[in-house]
Order: C-alpha cells, then sequence, then structure tokens
C-alpha cells in the first residue's frame, strides 16, 4: 500500500497516484495522501476516533466521498486523521471505515496545505494485474 | 508549449483560433497573448479554451486571457458567454473556489509613516485574521443568519455593524448577486462555512499591506477618483474567496453534474467541463447555490477588512475613518452571472463564466459605483507574493470584444513541489526582509510554494491587457507587508 505525488500534472494542486493489493488497502493508501498533503503525519497522535459508513453508485464515486469526508472533517471538526481502516464491499459500492487521529493543534502539528476539494481531473480507480491504483488531484 | 501555426493573428496582442481547428467547436476561440506570451502557454490552454468553444449555447468566441494557465475543465484566465435559453452552466467554469476575488482599500498613510509598524501591523492582522489549514473565523452566525448572509452578502453586513455605509456600493454587484437559493446548499457546505467567515484560508490567498509605486503611478488623474493622490500611499489589498462553503458547493455539483450530463444527453471532452443546461432543474439549482457561496465570499472578504481596519487604528491610535479606510473596490474571479451585453448586433442577457478572469465593465456602464462611473470599473489584478500587483480599469473596448472581462493574475509556471526544492520557506522569508517586505505565513512550506519565481511575469501579463485596450492601467502597488494563508 503506497502513494507517490505526481508534480507535473498539476501546477497550482497536488496530484497522487496510489497503489494497493486491495480496494479497501487502496482507499487507506488515498486517505493517507490526503493526510501527508495537510500535515506531517509524525505529528499527529490517534487519540480521536471516528466511523465512516458510505454508500454510493460505484467505486470511483465512493473513494470521491470518502476522501470529501476527511476534508469535511478538517473544516468542520478540524479534525486531522492519522490512521485508517477501510473495508470495501465486494461490489465497490458501499464501505465502512474507521479513522483515528486529533483535533488541530496549530502549536504541536507541523501543518502543511489546505485541501479544497477532490477534483474530476485523472480521477478514477483501476485494476492493473494483481494491483488495484487510483489517481488524484486534489485541488489546493 | 502551444502549437500555434493554424491560428490567425489579429493584431500584436491576440489570436483567434478558428472553428476548423477542432471538430465540434461552436465559436472560434480567441487568446490574448503577445507573441512570448503565447509561445509560454502550456498547451493545456489551446485545448481547453478550444474544449470550451464547444459548449453548447456558447456564443461568439471562447476567451483566454494573457495570464492563461491549464485548469480543471476551463483554463484559469478564461471567459465564456452562453445563451441564458439554451446554454449550459458549467462548475468547471467558475472553479472550486466561487468568487475568490480581490479587494482594496486604502489609507491617507504614506510608506514612510507605516514603515516603522508594519511588522506590528502584519502580526496583528495575522492574530485577527485567521489563515491555513482548518481555520475558523471570530464571527459567529446562526443558521439563519448565516442565510441572510448567503442572500444579502455585504448588505447583510452593512445591516449588522460589520461594514462602513458606503462599503456595499464599491463591491461588484452592490455587495450580493440576486438570485441566492440556500435551500439547494447541502448541509456538509453549511457546516464547512459557517465558522469561516472571516478567514484567508491557504494555496495562493493572501493579505497585503502595499504601497503605490512612484515609478508606476501611470495614471495620478485617473487615481484620483480612487482617492490614490500621493506616491507611497499605502493601500490594503485582500485575496480570497468562499473558503470551504464554495469549495463544497462545488464538490456536491460536479457529482450532480456528472450525472446530469447523461439525461440531458451532453457529451464534452473533459469530465472537468461537466455541466447542464442554464434552464434546468440542476442548472438553476447549481446556479441559486454558487450565488450563494459568492455573496459568502463577499462577506467573508468584508469581515476581513473590518478587521484590518480594527488593526490599523489600533497601530496608530486613530479611527479608521479619521485614516480614509474607505473600500476602493471588491471585485471577483471565478463566477458566472447573468449580464446583458450588446454582441454580434444584439443586445441580450448571457450568462458569463469568468474563471480567473476580472469584470472589466468600460466608463459609463450603470452597474459602476457613481464616483468611478465617468472613468470605469476598477480591475483589481493580483500578482505574485513579490512581485506587486496593479490597479487597471474597465474600458468600452473590453464591452465591445470580451463581454467586459480581462486578466486576473499572473499565473503559475512552476509545480508546488517544485518551487519547494527551489526555495526553503525560511529563506524566501529573510530574502523578501532584505528587499523591505515583512511577511508572516501560516507554514513554510506554504510560503516557499508561492515563491515569486513560481509564477509568470505579471507586468506583461498587465501591459499585454493595456495594450489590447481590454483594462487600461492605473497604478502599480508594491508590497511591503504580506501575510500569506
Amino acid at each position: 500500500m503506497t502513494f507517490r505525488y505526481l508534480p507535473d500534472v498539476a501546477l497550482a494542486d497536488i496530484a497522487f497516484e496510489a497503489e494497493a493489493a486491495s480496494l479497501g488497502e487502496l482507499f487507506e493508501a488515498c486517505a493517507r495522501a490526503i493526510t501527508d498533503i495537510m500535515v506531517d503525519p509524525t505529528t499527529l497522535r490517534p487519540t480521536v476516533g471516528r466511523d465512516i459508513a458510505l454508500a454510493s453508485d460505484d467505486s470511483d464515486r465512493l473513494l470521491y466521498d470518502f476522501l470529501t469526508e476527511l476534508i469535511i472533517a478538517k473544516d468542520v471538526d478540524s479534525l486531522l486523521f492519522r490512521d485508517y481502516g477501510v473495508q470495501v464491499s465486494s461490489d465497490g459500492r458501499s464501505l465502512r471505515a474507521t479513522a483515528r487521529g486529533e483535533p488541530i493543534d496549530r502549536e504541536r502539528h507541523s501543518l502543511r496545505n489546505d485541501v479544497k476539494a477532490v477534483t474530476m481531473h485523472m480521477f478514477g480507480i483501476r485494476h492493473e494485474g494483481s494491483a488495484w491504483k487510483a489517481t488524484v488531484v486534489l485541488d489546493i | 508549449m502551444a502549437q500555434t501555426s493554424s491560428f490567425k493573428q489579429l493584431s500584436d496582442y491576440s489570436w483567434e483560433i478558428p472553428r476548423s481547428y477542432k471538430e465540434g467547436m461552436i465559436v472560434p476561440a480567441k487568446i490574448y497573448a503577445t507573441r512570448k506570451l503565447l509561445d509560454g502557454m502550456d498547451a493545456g490552454v489551446i485545448e481547453q479554451v478550444t474544449n470550451v468553444a464547444c459548449l453548447p449555447g456558447i456564443v461568439r468566441q471562447a476567451y483566454a486571457m494573457a495570464d492563461a494557465h491549464w485548469g480543471y475543465g476551463f483554463p484559469i484566465g478564461g471567459v465564456a458567454a452562453f445563451d441564458v435559453e439554451n446554454g449550459v452552466i458549467s462548475p468547471g467554469g467558475i472553479g472550486f473556489d466561487i468568487n475568490c476575488g480581490m479587494r482594496l482599500i486604502r489609507t491617507n498613510l504614506t510608506f514612510p509613516e507605516v514603515k516603522p509598524k508594519v511588522k506590528e501591523l502584519v502580526d496583528l492582522i495575522f492574530k485577527l485574521v485567521p489563515a491555513g489549514v482548518g481555520v475558523k473565523g471570530f464571527l459567529k452566525v446562526s443558521e439563519p443568519q448565516f442565510d441572510e448572509i448567503m442572500k444579502y452578502g455585504v448588505k447583510w453586513c452593512a445591516e449588522n455593524g460589520q461594514a462602513w455605509e458606503d462599503d456595499p456600493s464599491h463591491v461588484e454587484e452592490g455587495g450580493y448577486i440576486k438570485g441566492a437559493d440556500p435551500s439547494k446548499v447541502s448541509r456538509q457546505a453549511r457546516s464547512r462555512g459557517i465558522d469561516q467567515l472571516g478567514t484567508l484560508g491557504s494555496g495562493n490567498h493572501y493579505l497585503e499591506i502595499q504601497v503605490v509605486d512612484p515609478a508606476r503611478h501611470f495614471d495620478p488623474d485617473l487615481a484620483r477618483h480612487f482617492g490614490i493622490v500621493q506616491d507611497d500611499q499605502v493601500l490594503v489589498m485582500v485575496h480570497c474567496g468562499s473558503r470551504g462553503f464554495g469549495h463544497q458547493i462545488g464538490s456536491d455539483y460536479l457529482r450532480v453534474f456528472d450525472g446530469a450530463m447523461k439525461k440531458y444527453g451532453i457529451q464534452v471532452r473533459d469530465r472537468e467541463l461537466a455541466c447542464a443546461p442554464f434552464a434546468s432543474k440542476e442548472g438553476k439549482d447549481y446556479y441559486g447555490a454558487m450565488v450563494c457561496a459568492a455573496n459568502m465570499a463577499f462577506t467573508n472578504r468584508q469581515i476581513i477588512v473590518q478587521r484590518v481596519r480594527e488593526a490599523f487604528s489600533k497601530v496608530f491610535h486613530r479611527d479608521a475613518e479619521a485614516m480614509d479606510m474607505h473600500l476602493i473596490y471588491d471585485v471577483c474571479h471565478n463566477v458566472a452571472k447573468v449580464e446583458r451585453h450588446t454582441y454580434d448586433g444584439t443586445t441580450a442577457d448571457v450568462l458569463v463564466h469568468r474563471k480567473g478572469a476580472t469584470r472589466s465593465f468600460g466608463p459609463g456602464h450603470r452597474d459602476i459605483p457613481a464616483p468611478y462611473r465617468s472613468v470605469g470599473q476598477p480591475v483589481i489584478i493580483g500578482g505574485s507574493m513579490e512581485t506587486g500587483s496593479y490597479l487597471l480599469l474597465g474600458t468600452q473596448k473590453a464591452m465591445e470584444e470580451t463581454f467586459g472581462s480581462t486578466a486576473h493574475g499572473s499565473g503559475r509556471t512552476m509545480s508546488r513541489t517544485a518551487a519547494k526544492r527551489e526555495v526553503r520557506g525560511a529563506e524566501l522569508q529573510r530574502k523578501m526582509m532584505d528587499r523591505g517586505i515583512y511577511v508572516k505565513a501560516a507554514t513554510m512550506d506554504g510560503l516557499a510554494e508561492e515563491a515569486g519565481m513560481a509564477y509568470k511575469d505579471i507586468s506583461e501579463v498587465v501591459e499585454t491587457m493595456d495594450r489590447a485596450g481590454i483594462s487600461k492601467k492605473v497604478v502599480a502597488l508594491r508590497p511591503v507587508g504580506n501575510i500569506k494563508g
């Protein structure tokens, strides 16, 4: 389960590609990438937990909605998460996730970029060989 | 680099891409640029502006301004007008940060008076105007009040002690766009926005203390109309938008429109160009929600300016009124609005999308505040942190050629990652201090990403739009204090 940045995709914004052995792990990798963009994750402590349950039309939209939930949690509840556990249903249309992190502490957290939104540019999940891959471009 | 051999050169500053360039183009595309700017434009701009020219109901031309660069769906620096009956509305033609815009206020102070206090001022404003990841504002409003803000923007501020009497009339559209429909705004968007009034945000947003550059005080007579009466006069510029509220409305409707495309049988060349007929339910719902975000953004910038007035008052021990801290103007550069224009021999209402583009109405237009009506609408162009910004005026030629629109800023040429590789935040902060610019940033990474070298030369963009006659240079403003989100 990994992610890597794609610096040449969107000059003003941040793009990444995630790769994992299962859909659930792919969602976790994408969530970890969003965390890494917003804050140095090593400065976060997993003191607060949140359960997330979502259903959508297809796995692409499910990922879009899941990542948007994390952005909403940052703005509405000032929560940034570090650890994720995601289980995606076999049809790829629903998930149950737990996210652990803590409220933003400007003194202790090494904050980075404020993510505005997930864009549809190049957005999508694909299955290549035995790996699941996703490309995500975030508006900063 | 763009392939430009099939373009028709219209002047030293404009180019036409004919309909034959791409199958499906309903209208030609027009680019405002010098040869040098055109050669430097990324190929994505050409691809995108010609994609826009294929959208249903587009009228006359699709435009890319001199600062154009690749965006989502539409290029940033893009303008397109659509027939209100048969045309579409596209969130990609507005951007996620609905009504991101610029606001400029003046003071009667000069730089020699302010210089010893710049650090104190910047440090105080940094406390009063929260910036950075996930920040919340100090102004607390109830849900019903937030609904009123969505509908009435700066007019609400004036009625609730958050604006001076003449503030609303010095904001585009008089401080609020009509047609807001709060019932079309999701619960999530409300939750993201209600606590964010008076916050600067992050990315390329900033608040700057600026001074009139004596070497580039192009037209002192025109500048006087805006209360700019001397070299080294101090002004304050604010660049920000509708924060998480607008971003969530953008996200919500991008999903809605992704589905609506099938329903209306519309095919586009890029998923980010998702659109729906303006007259459809989806189109009307998005417009009603988008206007709510636009009015929230006007309010956000207004609340920020109130805090700036407070800070100056505290530091200089004088009333803000005594320092003549009036609003010069506030312009949107990410919005779609119904406006009446004359084109191709007819006068009609059209839905003008401006994404990274500024309204540039010429002299005499009824929507320009009375004190400025004889000279034209103020156009505020933000540069990078290091290079400075400009005040321009709208022109009659913009009314005739571009649905009253011009450029908005300088545009990035380097990725955030590359900028961070080139310079460290702390080092940039020191270098800027050496050049007389005191910067306070929410994060050092964010500061490095916004380094001046990551942006196009704003002077060439402004010069191009001035020589093309689409806006007129009045004065350049150089930064002396900067707050970076």
